[in-house]
C-alpha cells in the first residue's frame, strides 16, 4: 500500500508531546490520568502534559484516527466507570513506527558523526 | 465535550491530591501548572472560535478595525507629541530640581525678565539655595570652512552650566573650571589670554562629518580658532534644538572693558537656570533668593529698586510656548475618537441584534451564557489586535510625517518618536475603544431572550437598543458641535491675526540677514562703512525701490533685542523706565512704510560724529511728553558707558514688533552710524514679488565681501507667517478634525435612521395604507433627525461654552461665546443632519404598502 505509506510520512515529524502520548498507549489502552503519569515517569518528569492540554491532544488524535476510545476495560475492581480508555489504532501504530524509524535514522547518523564520537571518547 | 470536562476535572483533582501528599512546594507548583494549562488551552480554544467567527464576515470586522485604527493612530500620533513635549521628564538628572530664574518687579509690572549679568554673577557667588546657577546667552556666529562662511547659532554659558544639567559629553569632555576663567564672548573684540574651547552639539558634529577625531582639533568660528573638546549626546538641546555649540563665558571679565564697576544690572536679557539644593521646594528656594535679592537691592538701591527673584520649574518653561495648542489639538482628537467609538458602538449594537439569532441558537442548544460572552470577548480581543496593528503601522508613518510639518517653535520636537511609551499608549487605546465600541452587545449577549430571537420574522430590536443608539447619535452630534465651534473660533482667530494691522506694510519686503565677522570688522567705523556699501549695492538691483537695515526687525528672531533705562530730560532720573533699543540705517522707516508722524527720518548726516539723535515711537512719546510735541526735546538714555541726553528728531507710528498678538512697546531708534552693531536685518522694498529678486539681491550683498554670510533670505510676509504658524497649525488640524467629526456624525445619523426605517417598514406601510402621503412620511423621518440634532446640538454647545473658556488665551479678536461662530456651527450641523436623513426619508416615502404588508 504505497499510498498509505506516503500519507504516513506526510504526518511526520510528530510533535514531541504527541509522540509521548502515542508511546504511552502503545502497550495497551490507558486512561487520561495514567497517560499523564506514564509520560512523566518515562521522561523523569521533564515532559509533563496537564489535563486540559491532554484532552485537547486526545481529541485531535482521535480525529486523526491515531487513537480510539477503547471499550476494553480492566477488571471491575480496578475500574472507575468515569474513566475513559484510549488505545492505538492500526493507523496510529503505523505512524508511531514510522516516527520511531525516523528518529532511529537520526540517531544512527549522529553516532556516525566524528565530532560526536570524539566527544564521547 | 461534556465528558472531557468531567474527566479533566477528575484528573486535576487527583493530581492535586497526589501533589498535596508530597508537600506544600509540589502542591503550589502543580496548582500553577494546572492554572496555566487551563488558561492557555481555554484561550486557544476561544481564539480559534473567534477567528472562525471573524472570518465568516471579515469585511465588517476589518472595516470596524480600520475605522478605529485610524482614530487610534491619529490620537496616538498626537500623544507622541504631548508625551515628548509635556509629559516626559527632561533628559537630565533629577529634572525637578531645575528651575528657570527671572527678575521680577511688581511695581513696574515686569514679572518675568531675563536676569541682568551683574545680578546673576552675584546670585551665582552668594546664594544658599542652589548647587549651581548658570546664565546663557545665545549668539549667532560664522563658521569658516574651506568653502566660505556658514552662519551658526551658539550659546555662551557661565560656570556651572554642566553641573546644572548634569550631562556628560558623548565624546571628549565638558569645560573645566579653569576654562571658564576669563573667557570672553565669542564676538568680543578684546583679547583673550587662554585658548578658546567649545563643546559641539551632536547635530552640528554630524554636519561637520561626524568624525570622532574632530575632538581635539580646532574649527574657525568668528575669525578665531576654537579647540573642540567635546560633543554632547543627541538629546542635549539647551536652551533649544537650534544650539550648535557651547562656549565658556566669564561674565565679570567679559563686561570689564565697558563696565569697569562690574557687569550691568539694569540690562535684563540673560537666560538663567539653576539646580536647587536637594530637598528644597521651588517656593523654598525662591524665598531664600528673595532674601539675597533684598541684600542686592540695599547694595544697589537705584538700579535694583523693586527687583526680586522669581523661579519657575524648567519643565513648565520649556513646555510653555505650545502647551495649550498641543492640549487643544489632543483634546479635539480625543473628541473625534469618542465620536468614532460611538459610531462603532452603534454599529456593534445593530450587529449584535443581527447575531442575536445565532447566539439564541447556541444558548438554546445548552451553551452556557458565560461561554458565549467569553467567545464574544475573544472576538473583540482579536478585533483590538487588528486595530492595534493598523494603528501602529499608521502611527509610525504619521509621526514622521507630522514631524516634518510641525512648526519649529514646538520645544523638544527632537524627542518626538515612535517608542515603547507611544506603542503602549496605542495598545491601551485600541483595547479601550474596542471595549467601548462592543461593550453593550457583548454584555447583553448572554441575556438574549431565546424565544423572542428565534420567533420567525420577529424584529429583534428591543426598544432599549433603539434608545441606546439614539443616545449614541446624540453624543456624536454633541462632539461634532464642540469640534465645529472650536474650529470656527480658531478659523476666526487666524483670520483676525492675518487681518490685524501690524503698523507697517508687510507686502513686497525682502529680508536678508548678515552676520559679519567680528574679527574682520573690528571697529564701529569699519562695520558702518561695510553696511553703507552693502545697502548701496542692493539699491542698484533692478526692481528694488529702497533699502535699509536694523538690528531688531519686527517678526524676526535674528538680531539684538534688549531694553535700556531712559527718562525725559525735564523729568529727571526718578521717572526712569525702559524702552527697546534699535539701531537703524537712514531710510528704514520709509522702506518699512512705518509712517513718520512728526519730525524726520534718519539721514546720512546722522553720522558717528554728529549730535546724538533718536527717533521714538508714539507710545514712548505719549508716556514721556503727553500731548506736547516731542521734536527737539531731549531724553536721557542710560546706555553705552553712562547716561547721556539724546535729541528726539522724529516720532514714528507704533508697531506690533513681536507679531499680531503682541502689543506695541516703547521704542527708541538710534542711527546705526552712531552705534554700529554687527548683526543686521537688511530689508529691501521691491516692486516685484520679493523672492523673485532674492538671488540677485543676495549676490549684490555678497559682492561687497564674499566672506560674510548673507543668510536666512526671506520676506516679511513669510516672517509673519512664521509668527502665526502655530495658530495656523492648530486651526488646520482642528478644522480637519471637525470635518471628520461631522462626517462621522452624519454617518451615525444616517445609519440609525436607515435602520429605523427598515425596522418600521410595516408601521410605515400601514400608515400609508391608511392615507398618509409619502411626503408626510418623509417629513416625519427628517423630524426625527432634527430631534436628535436639537438634543445633541444643545449638549454640544454647552460643552463648547464650558471648554472654550480654557482656550481663551489661544483666541484673538473673537470671544469664546462668539455668536457668529456658534450660529454658523449650528447651521452647518443642521444642514449635515438633514442631508444625512434625506436618503432614509426618501426610502421610507417609497415604501409600497401592498408589498411591505405582505412580508
Amino acid at each position: 500500500m504505497p499510498d498509505r505509506a506516503r500519507s504516513v510520512d506526510r504526518l511526520l515529524p510528530l510533535k514531541p508531546k504527541v509522540l509521548h502520548i502515542l508511546l504511552a498507549v502503545a502497550d495497551g489502552p490507558r486512561h487520561g490520568y495514567s497517560i499523564m503519569q506514564e509520560v512523566a515517569q518515562r521522561t523523569d518528569g521533564q515532559v509533563r502534559i496537564w489535563p486540559a492540554a491532554l484532552y485537547g491532544f486526545l481529541r485531535e488524535l482521535e480525529k486523526a484516527d491515531f487513537i480510539v476510545e477503547s471499550t476494553d476495560r480492566p477488571a471491575a475492581a480496578d475500574d472507575d466507570e468515569r474513566r475513559r480508555y484510549f488505545a492505538l489504532t492500526p493507523h496510529g501504530k503505523r505512524v508511531l513506527d514510522a516516527e520511531v524509524r525516523r528518529l532511529e535514522a537520526i540517531v544512527v547518523h549522529a553516532r556516525a558523526s566524528r565530532a560526536l564520537r570524539k566527544a564521547r571518547a | 465535550m461534556m465528558d472531557d470536562r468531567r474527566a479533566i476535572r477528575d484528573d486535576r483533582n487527583r493530581l492535586l491530591e497526589e501533589a498535596r501528599a508530597r508537600g506544600r512546594g509540589p502542591l503550589i507548583r502543580t496548582w500553577f501548572a494546572l492554572l496555566w494549562d487551563l488558561v492557555v488551552v481555554g484561550a486557544r480554544h476561544d481564539l480559534a472560535q473567534a477567528l472562525r467567527a471573524v472570518m465568516r464576515s471579515p469585511s465588517v470586522t476589518f472595516g470596524i478595525s480600520l475605522l478605529l485604527g485610524l482614530g487610534v493612530a491619529a490620537t496616538t500620533t498626537l500623544f507622541a507629541f504631548v508625551d515628548a513635549v509635556l509629559l516626559r521628564p527632561l533628559p537630565y538628572d533629577q529634572p525637578d530640581r531645575l528651575v528657570m530664574m527671572f527678575e521680577s518687579n511688581v511695581t513696574q509690572d515686569r514679572l518675568r525678565e531675563g536676569p541682568s549679568p551683574g545680578n546673576v554673577a552675584d546670585w551665582a557667588d552668594r546664594n544658599d539655595a542652589f548647587d549651581a546657577i548658570t546664565a546663557m546667552l545665545s549668539v549667532s556666529a560664522t563658521l569658516r570652512t574651506g568653502d566660505g562662511g556658514t552662519p551658526i547659532a551658539g550659546v555662551h554659558v557661565t560656570r556651572g552650566f554642566f553641573d546644572v544639567f548634569r550631562r556628560q559629553a558623548r565624546l571628549g569632555r565638558t569645560f573645566t573650571a579653569a576654562e571658564y576663567e576669563g573667557a570672553t564672548s565669542i564676538g568680543s573684540r578684546q583679547p583673550y589670554s587662554g585658548e578658546p574651547v567649545m563643546v559641539l552639539s551632536h547635530r552640528f558634529w554630524q554636519t561637520l562629518g561626524a568624525d570622532p577625531q574632530l575632538v581635539g582639533r580646532t574649527i574657525n568660528v568668528e575669525g578665531r580658532d576654537w579647540r573642540v573638546i567635546g560633543v554632547m549626546p543627541d538629546d542635549f538641546a539647551v536652551p533649544d534644538a537650534t544650539a550648535t555649540f557651547w562656549t565658556p563665558w566669564d561674565l565679570r571679565v567679559s563686561y570689564r572693558p565697558r563696565y569697569p564697576n562690574g557687569p550691568p544690572r539694569d540690562a535684563r536679557f540673560l537666560r538663567v537656570v539653576g539646580r536647587m539644593k536637594a530637598g528644597l521646594s521651588v517656593a523654598g528656594a525662591e524665598a531664600r533668593m528673595q532674601t539675597l535679592a533684598s541684600v542686592l537691592e540695599a547694595e544697589h538701591p537705584v538700579i535694583n529698586a523693586g527687583w526680586g527673584v522669581r523661579l519657575s520649574p524648567l519643565a513648565d518653561e520649556i513646555a510653555r510656548t505650545s502647551r495649550l495648542e498641543l492640549l487643544l489639538v489632543f483634546g479635539a482628537m480625543s473628541c473625534l475618537l469618542l465620536l468614532l467609538c460611538a459610531n462603532v458602538a452603534s454599529l456593534a449594537i445593530a450587529r449584535g441584534l443581527a447575531r442575536a439569532r445565532e447566539v439564541a441558537i447556541r444558548l438554546a442548544l445548552g451553551a452556557r451564557g458565560s461561554l458565549v460572552t467569553r467567545q464574544l470577548i475573544a472576538e473583540n480581543l482579536l478585533g483590538a489586535v487588528v486595530t492595534l496593528i493598523i494603528a501602529l503601522v499608521l502611527t509610525t508613518w504619521w509621526v514622521s510625517a507630522a514631524l516634518s510639518i510641525a512648526p519649529a517653535g514646538i520645544p523638544r520636537l527632537h524627542e518626538v518618536a515612535m517608542n515603547w511609551r507611544v506603542a503602549s499608549f496605542a495598545a491601551l487605546l485600541a483595547l479601550l475603544v474596542t471595549a467601548i465600541g462592543n461593550a453593550v452587545p457583548t454584555l447583553r449577549a448572554s441575556r438574549t431572550p431565546i424565544a423572542g430571537a428565534l420567533k420567525d420574522g420577529a424584529a429583534v430590536s428591543g426598544s432599549g437598543s433603539g434608545r441606546l443608539r439614539a443616545g449614541l447619535v446624540v453624543v456624536e452630534i454633541a462632539a461634532a458641535v464642540m469640534l465645529l465651534v472650536g474650529a470656527g473660533l480658531l478659523v476666526r482667530t487666524f483670520a483676525e491675526l492675518r487681518r490685524v494691522d501690524v503698523g507697517f506694510d508687510t507686502s513686497n519686503l525682502l529680508v536678508l540677514r548678515i552676520t559679519p565677522d567680528a574679527a574682520r570688522y573690528r571697529t564701529q567705523a569699519q562695520t558702518a562703512a561695510y553696511y553703507r556699501r552693502v545697502i548701496a549695492s542692493l539699491r542698484e538691483v533692478p526692481s528694488v525701490a529702497s533699502v535699509a537695515a536694523i538690528t531688531s526687525l519686527p517678526m524676526s528672531t535674528i538680531g539684538s533685542e534688549f531694553t535700556r533705562p531712559f527718562w525725559p530730560e525735564h523729568a529727571g532720573p526718578e521717572t526712569r523706565t525702559e524702552a527697546s533699543i534699535r539701531m537703524a540705517t537712514p531710510g528704514y522707516f520709509d522702506t518699512l512704510r512705518l509712517p513718520v508722524l512728526a519730525g524726520r527720518e534718519f539721514t546720512d548726516a546722522d553720522e558717528a560724529n554728529a549730535p546724538r539723535v533718536v527717533i521714538v515711537n508714539q507710545k514712548l512719546a505719549t508716556s514721556a511728553w503727553g500731548d506736547a510735541n516731542p521734536i527737539g526735546r531731549n531724553l536721557v538714555l542710560d546706555y553705552q558707558e553712562g547716561a547721556y541726553p539724546y535729541q528726539v528728531v522724529g516720532v514714528v507710528r507704533d508697531n506690533r514688533h513681536d507679531g499680531p498678538r503682541s502689543e506695541p512697546v516703547p521704542e527708541i531708534y538710534i542711527p546705526h552710524a552712531q552705534n554700529s552693531y554687527l548683526v543686521l536685518n537688511v530689508i529691501a522694498r521691491t516692486t516685484l514679488d520679493p523672492m523673485a529678486v532674492a538671488q540677485t539681491a543676495r549676490a549684490a550683498a555678497l559682492r561687497i565681501d564674499p566672506d560674510q554670510p548673507v543668510h536666512s533670505v526671506t520676506t516679511m510676509d513669510q516672517l509673519l507667517g512664521e509668527v502665526v504658524k502655530l495658530d495656523r497649525f492648530a486651526m488646520l488640524l482642528i478644522t480637519l478634525f471637525a470635518v471628520g467629526g461631522l462626517i462621522t456624525a452624519a454617518g451615525g445619523v444616517y445609519a440609525l435612521l436607515a435602520y429605523t426605517v427598515m425596522q418600521r417598514r410595516r408601521d410605515i406601510a400601514l400608515r400609508m395604507a391608511l392615507g398618509a402621503s409619502p411626503r408626510r412620511v418623509a417629513r416625519s423621518i427628517v423630524m426625527e433627525s432634527l430631534v436628535l440634532a436639537a438634543a445633541g446640538g444643545a449638549a454640544g454647545l454647552l460643552g463648547a461654552l464650558a471648554l472654550s473658556r480654557f482656550a481663551r488665551t489661544l483666541l484673538f479678536g473673537v470671544a469664546p461665546q462668539d455668536p457668529l461662530t456658534i450660529a454658523s456651527s449650528v447651521a452647518v450641523l443642521l444642514v449635515v443632519v438633514i442631508a444625512a436623513s434625506w436618503l432614509p426619508a426618501r426610502r421610507a416615502s417609497l415604501i409600497d404598502p401592498s408589498r411591505a404588508m405582505r412580508i
